[in-house]
C-alpha cells in the first residue's frame, strides 16, 4: 500500500520542492493550494498524512482541520504556520492535529516530520487492527486468573506460563 | 479486601493476555510512542536552552523569537502528555489541568494588546492634548497641547488615529501576513531584513484602505481648506505610539510627506504607515528590544507652511549634559535639510541668561534651499551667490526662537528638540516638539601618541585585533563555564577559544584576549558592538599570562604590555544594557518563569506529582521520568520473555539488566540472559567499554569525619536505607535500540541516568547525563557535584547544577566523538560514586582528580587505538 500525503499550501514553489523530496522517499503526493481544493481531495481519495498551512489565504486553517478530522479521523494532520500563536497551536492539537510546525523550517526536517507522522499512523493502524482481532483471546480462563494472582503476590515477575 | 481484589481483577481482566505476536505489535506501538515522547522531550529542552541563552546573552531578538519558542514548547509538551496517556491510559491525571493553567498564563502574557478607548479615525488638532497620546501618538499630542495651552503658533491640522491604523492593518489580515513574513525570515541578517522591509512596505501600500477611513480623512482635509481661496496643502508626518518619548525618539526612522494635495493624501498616508517597516525602524526596534505591536502608526496632517527659513532648536547642548546653552541650526527654506543633514546649515548658540543673546554663530555657505512647488511636492533650488552666505535667520529671530525653546522646555519640564519654520510674513510656526536626550560629555580625542614603550614592557606581541581599543586591567583566565560567575568587573578576559557563550561577560570586561578565533566570529562581533578591545589568535596566551597579572592590551599594535601603561586619551565608550530592560526582553523573561525553571528535582520524593508541576519544564521532567518507568513495567506486566528485561552476562561485579526496545540485540534472544556480544546498541556498547575499562578500586579510604557523616546520614535519612528491597535498588538498567540507550544506575543512594542517541546523523546525536544523590551531607555532595562538573566541562559537556542535581548535555557531534564521551560517562558513573566521603580532604581530592584525569586519558587512548586497529 502506497503511503499517501496531501500538501496544502499557497506557495507553489514550496509545494513542488517538497513533493519531489517526498516522492523520492516513496510517498504518493497530491497538492492543493486552497482549502476548497484540499477538501475535494479528501473526499475522493485516501491519505495517510496531510500537511496544512494554517495561514492559507482566504481560508481558515482551523476550519479546514476540523473538516478533515470530521471526514477522516485517522489522517494525521501536520499544521504548518508562519505566524506562531500558542492558542491556535493548542486549539489545533486539541482538535486532533498531529503536530504544529513553525516556519522557517528546512525541507529536510519537514520531510522527516512527515515520515514520522506516517510511521506513527501505521503503528496506530496496526494496533487498531490488532484490537479488532483481539476478541478471540478475550475469553477469561483459569490460567489467566492464576497468573494474575501469581503476579499479585510475586511482584509482577515474569509470567511463568510463557515459553518463548 | 474483597473490594480491592474485585477492582484489581476488573482492571486486569480488561487487559487479556496477549499472544506473542500481539505483544510484539503492542510493544512496537509503545516503543514508537516512547520515541516520539523522547523526541518531543529533546525539542522542549532545546527550546528551553535557546530561551535561557537569549536571556543570558542579551542580544537583540524580536517577538517572533519569543512566540516561536513558547509555541514550540507548548506543542511538544502537549504531545508528550498525549504520548504518556497512550503508554499508561488514565494513570497520570492532572497533567492536562496543569498544562491548561500554564497555557492560560502564557497566552495572556503574549497577547498584551490594549483595546483602543476611542474608535474615532480622525481628531482635529485643536481637540488634542497630552491625554490623547495613546490615540494619536505623542508627537501630535504634544503639538495639540502647546497649540491650545501656550502662546505659540502651530499650523492647523488633524491627526489620523491608532484606531484608523488598527482597522487598516487588521483589514484583510494584513497584520497577520506581515507577522508571517517576519517570522519566516530567520535571524536578523541585514540583507534579509532589507528585502523583507521592501516587501512589507510594498504590501502595505498595495492593500486597500477601508472606505470609512478614507472618508474621515477626506472630510478632515476639506475642513482644513474651508474658507481659503487656494486648495489646501498639507504635510504628513508619523506620530507613532511610543515614538518621541525620552530616550526613544525614533528620529528619522519614519517617512514624512510634504506639500500634499487632497488628491494624494491617502497615498501619502499609506506610505507613512508603511514606513513603520523601514529597515532603520525594524533594526531600531530590534536592537532595542521593542515590540512591533506596541507601535501603532498614527499620522499627523498639518497645513503646509512654505518656509522662508527653517530649522531645529535644541533647548540644551545635546552632546554635553552640563551645557545649558540653546543650540539652533537653520537653513533657507524648508527645515528638511537640517533634519536629514543634506545641506550645510548655520549654527547659533545662545546663552540662557537674560537678556538672551547669541554667544556664537557659524554661518555656512548654503548652496540650495528647499521650496514647495506651486502645485504639490517640493524641490531643492540653487540659491543666489549673495544669499548663500547670509545668515538664514537674524539675531532677533534667533532670540525669539531661543525664548520659545525655553518656554517649551519649562512647560514640559525637560529639554526639547523643536522643528520650526518662519513664513514670508515672519511668523514662527512650531512644526514638531519632542523631548531630547543629552549625552555624557565625550572625552577629547587626543592626537597624542602613547609613550613609546620600553622593550621590557612588552610581554607578548602578536595576534589579530578584532575590536579596536586600548585597555588595562587584571588578567582573568576563563577555563570553563563555571568560571563565568567569578569574572570580575573590569577584568581582562583571557581564554582559549573565542566561544559565543562568553559574550555575556563582555559587558563587564575591559578587554578580551584569546588563543583562537577570528574576526568574523560572533564573539568578535559582540566585542565590536560593545566597544570592548579584543585581540584574538594570541598563541599560548593561557600559559604566558597568569591570573591576577596586571596588563595592558593595545589592539592597534597587537601588543600586550606588562603593568598598566598610560593610555592615549580616548573617546569615552558608553556601554549600555539596552536589551535588558526592553519590552521584548521583559516579555520573554516573564513567560520564561512559566516555562524554564525546574522545580521537580527528585523523582523519589512525594512532591513528584502532576499537581506540583509549576512550569512546562516540570511537566516535561515528570513525563519523561514516568515514561521510562512505563516502558520497563510493560515487559514485567506482560510477562513476556522476549519483551522483558534480561540480565547481562559479564564479569563485572554488579547486576545489569537490559531491555531491548527494538533492534538493540543482534539476534532474537530467548531466556533470562543476554551476552554482551549480542548487544547491537552503539551507545550501550560505548558506555559499557567505559564501565569495564578500569577496575573499580572500591570505595575510597574514608577518613573518620567522612565515615561519621555517612553513618549519621544513614541513621537519620530513611532514603538511605541500604537494605531496601525495591526492584531498582542496586540495579542497573539499559533500555536500548540500535542507536538509543537509556542507562539508569541506582547504586544504593547514587542515582544516575544517561540518555543518548548515537548514529550516523550528527544532528540527531545527543547525550544527556543526570546525577543525583550521595551518602554524605549536603555540603560534600555539592562539592562532589562541582568536582564532577569540572571533569565533564573539561570533556566538552555543558553542565548545569540545581541543588544536588547535576545535568550535563552534549549534542550534534559525530558518532566517534559521541562514543568517546560515552566511554568517559561509563567510567565516571562507576568511579565517582562515593567520592563525597573524601570531599573535605583536599589532598585526597587532588589525588582522585588526577587519577580520574589520567584514567580518562588512558581510556580515550586505548579506545582510539582499538578502533584504529579495527579499521
Amino acid at each position: 500500500m502506497k503511503k499517501k500525503v496531501l500538501l496544502i499550501d499557497d506557495e507553489k514553489e514550496f509545494l513542488e520542492v517538497l513533493s519531489e523530496r517526498l516522492e523520492v522517499r516513496g510517498f504518493g503526493v497530491e497538492t492543493a493550494i486552497s482549502g476548497e481544493e484540499a477538501l475535494r481531495w479528501i473526499h475522493k481519495s485516501e491519505f495517510d498524512v496531510v500537511l496544512l498551512d494554517v495561514m492559507i489565504p482566504g481560508d481558515n486553517g482551523i476550519e479546514i482541520l476540523k473538516e478533515i478530522k470530521r471526514l477522516r479521523p485517522f489522517i494525521h494532520v501536520i499544521m504548518l504556520t508562519g505566524h506562531a500563536k500558542i492558542d491556535t497551536a493548542i486549539w489545533g492539537m486539541e482538535l486532533g492535529a498531529y503536530d504544529y510546525l513553525i516556519k522557517p523550517i528546512e525541507i529536510e526536517s519537514l520531510v522527516e516530520k512527515i515520515k514520522m507522522a506516517y510511521d506513527s499512523k501505521s503503528a496506530q493502524q496496526m494496533r487498531a487492527r490488532q484490537e479488532e482481532t483481539r476478541p478471540i483471546h478475550k475469553k477469561p480462563d483459569r490460567n489467566r486468573f492464576l497468573t494474575v494472582i501469581y503476579n499479585f503476590f510475586h511482584g509482577f515477575r515474569r509470567d511463568p506460563r510463557s515459553k518463548s | 479486601m474483597y473490594q480491592i481484589l474485585k477492582k484489581f481483577l476488573s482492571t486486569k481482566w480488561s487487559k487479556p493476555p496477549l499472544c506473542e505476536k500481539d505483544l510484539r505489535i503492542e510493544f512496537r506501538a509503545r516503543y514508537h510512542n516512547f520515541r516520539l515522547l523522547l523526541n518531543s522531550n529533546k525539542r522542549v529542552l532545546e527550546a528551553i536552552a535557546r530561551i535561557e541563552q537569549a536571556l543570558r546573552d542579551k542580544h537583540p531578538f524580536g517577538m517572533p523569537f519569543v512566540r516561536t519558542n513558547c509555541t514550540t514548547i507548548s506543542v511538544e509538551v502537549f504531545r508528550m502528555i498525549k504520548n504518556l496517556e497512550e503508554l499508561a491510559p488514565g494513570r497520570y491525571k492532572g497533567l492536562h489541568t496543569k498544562f491548561d493553567e500554564i497555557q492560560h498564563i502564557l497566552n495572556k502574557l503574549l497577547s498584551h494588546k490594549k483595546p483602543v478607548r476611542d474608535e474615532k479615525f480622525v481628531f482635529p488638532l485643536s481637540s488634542i492634548n497630552r491625554d490623547k497620546a495613546d490615540l494619536v501618538g505623542a508627537k501630535m499630542a504634544n503639538l495639540g497641547e502647546i497649540k491650545s495651552r501656550l502662546d505659540v503658533t502651530v499650523p492647523d491640522g488633524f491627526a489620523i488615529s491608532s484606531a484608523a491604523y488598527q482597522k487598516y492593518i487588521g483589514h484583510s489580515n494584513l497584520q497577520e501576513e506581515i507577522d508571517r513574513r517576519f517570522q519566516t525570515v530567520a535571524g536578523n541578517h541585514i540583507a534579509k531584513l532589507s528585502q523583507l522591509s521592501t516587501e512589507v512596505q510594498e504590501l502595505i501600500v498595495q492593500s486597500e484602505i477601508p472606505d470609512d477611513i478614507v472618508q474621515a480623512i477626506m472630510e478632515a482635509c476639506f475642513r482644513l481648506g474651508e474658507g481659503k481661496e487656494k486648495e489646501v496643502r498639507v504635510a504628513l508626518r508619523s506620530s507613532a505610539l511610543g515614538e518621541d518619548t525620552a530616550g526613544r525618539t525614533f528620529a528619522g526612522q519614519y517617512h514624512s510627506e510634504l506639500n500634499v494635495g487632497p488628491g494624494n493624501i491617502i497615498q501619502a498616508y499609506k506610505k507613512i504607515i508603511a514606513s513603520k517597516y523601514s529597515l532603520q525602524a525594524i533594526a531600531y526596534r530590534m536592537n532595542r528590544g521593542l515590540r512591533d505591536d506596541d507601535f501603532d502608526m498614527c499620522v499627523g496632517c498639518t497645513v503646509m507652511i512654505d518656509a522662508e527659513s527653517g530649522g531645529v532648536t535644541y533647548s540644551r547642548n545635546p552632546m554635553d549634559i552640563q551645557d545649558n546653552s540653546i543650540h539652533i541650526s537653520a537653513v533657507w527654506g524648508l527645515p528638511k535639510p537640517v533634519v536629514d543633514g543634506s545641506v550645510a546649515c548655520d549654527h547659533f548658540v545662545l546663552s540662557r541668561q537674560k537678556p538672551m543673546s547669541v554667544i556664537s554663530q557659524e554661518i555656512k555657505s548654503k548652496e540650495s534651499r528647499f521650496k514647495c512647488f506651486p502645485q504639490e511636492g517640493q524641490c531643492g533650488i540653487e540659491l543666489l551667490k549673495e544669499k548663500r552666505n547670509m545668515p538664514s535667520i537674524d539675531q532677533r529671530q534667533a532670540v525669539l526662537l531661543a525664548k520659545l525653546a525655553v518656554m517649551l522646555e519649562n512647560y514640559y519640564d525637560s529639554p526639547q528638540n523643536i522643528e520650526w519654520a518662519i513664513s514670508n510674513d515672519g511668523t514662527i510656526y512650531i512644526l514638531q516638539c519632542r523631548p531630547m536626550q543629552q549625552m555624557e560629555k565625550a572625552a577629547r580625542t587626543s592626537t597624542e601618541k602613547i609613550a613609546r614603550p620600553k622593550r621590557e614592557n612588552v610581554m607578548i606581541q602578536g595576534g589579530i585585533a578584532v575590536s579596536p581599543g586600548f585597555a588595562s586591567g587584571t588578567v582573568f583566565q576563563l577555563k570553563g563555564g563555571s568560571d563565568m560567575i567569578k569574572f570580575p568587573e573590569g577584568g581582562i578576559l583571557v581564554t582559549t577559544q573565542a566561544l559565543p557563550k562568553w559574550a555575556p561577560l563582555l559587558n563587564r570586561a575591559a578587554a578580551l584576549v584569546t588563543e583562537q578565533g577570528s574576526v568574523a566570529g560572533h564573539l568578535a562581533t559582540v566585542a565590536r558592538e560593545l566597544g570592548v578591545p579584543a585581540l584574538f589568535s594570541v598563541s599560548d596566551v593561557m600559559n604566558l599570562l597568569r591570573n591576577g597579572d596586571q596588563i595592558t592590551v593595545d589592539t592597534d599594535a597587537s601588543i600586550i604590555y606588562e603593568g598598566r601603561v598610560k593610555a592615549p586619551l580616548m573617546d569615552s565608550m558608553v556601554k549600555k544594557d539596552i536589551i535588558e530592560e526592553s519590552p521584548v526582553y521583559n516579555t520573554l523573561k516573564e513567560t520564561s518563569l512559566y516555562v524554564v525553571p525546574l522545580n521537580l528535582l527528585d523523582p523519589e520524593s512525594l512532591e513528584f506529582t502532576p499537581m506540583n508541576c509549576r512550569t512546562l519544564h516540570d511537566i516535561t521532567r515528570f513525563i519523561h521520568e514516568k515514561s521510562v518507568l512505563e516502558m520497563f513495567n510493560f515487559g514485567r506486566e506482560h510477562g513476556s520473555s522476549e519483551r522483558a528485561s534480561k540480565r547481562l552476562v559479564h564479569h563485572a561485579p554488579m547486576k545489569w539488566r537490559v531491555l531491548n526496545l527494538d533492534d538493540g540485540f543482534r539476534e532474537v534472544v530467548d531466556g533470562k540472559y543476554v551476552k554482551i556480544d549480542l548487544i547491537a546498541s552503539i551507545p550501550m556498547l560505548a558506555l559499557w567499554d567505559g564501565i569495564v575499562a578500569i577496575p573499580w578500586e572500591g570505595p575510597p579510604p574514608v577518613d573518620g569525619k567522612g565515615f561519621m557523616s555517612v553513618m549519621f546520614q544513614a541513621t537519620t535519612n530513611r532514603s538511605l536505607n541500604f537494605d531496601q528491597r525495591s526492584p531498582y535498588a542496586n540495579q542497573n538498567y539499559f533500555m536500548i535500540s540500535k542507536n538509543f540507550c537509556n542507562f539508569t544506575t541506582k547504586l544504593g543512594v547514587h542515582f544516575s541516568t544517561v540518555e543518548t542517541v548515537v548514529g550516523d546523523l550528527s544532528d540527531e546525536n545527543y547525550i544527556s547525563f543526570q546525577f543525583k544523590g550521595g551518602g554524605a551531607d549536603y555540603d560534600r555532595r555539592i562539592k562532589r557535584l562541582a568536582f564532577l562538573r569540572d571533569i565533564l566541562e573539561e570533556n566538552g559537556f555543558s553542565v548545569d547544577i540545581k541543588e544536588d542535581n547535576l545535568i550535563a548535555r552534549l549534542e550534534n557531534q559525530e558518532k566517534d566523538f559521541m562514543r568517546e564521551k560515552l566511554n568517559i560517562l561509563g567510567y565516571l558513573t562507576i568511579h565517582t560514586r562515593q567520592l563525597d566521603m573524601i570531599m573535605s580532604n583536599s589532598s585526597k581530592v587532588y589525588y582522585y582528580r588526577s587519577k580520574i584525569r589520567k584514567d580518562i586519558r588512558d581510556i580515550v587512548r586505548s579506545q582510539r587505538s582499538e578502533s584504529e586497529s579495527i579499521q
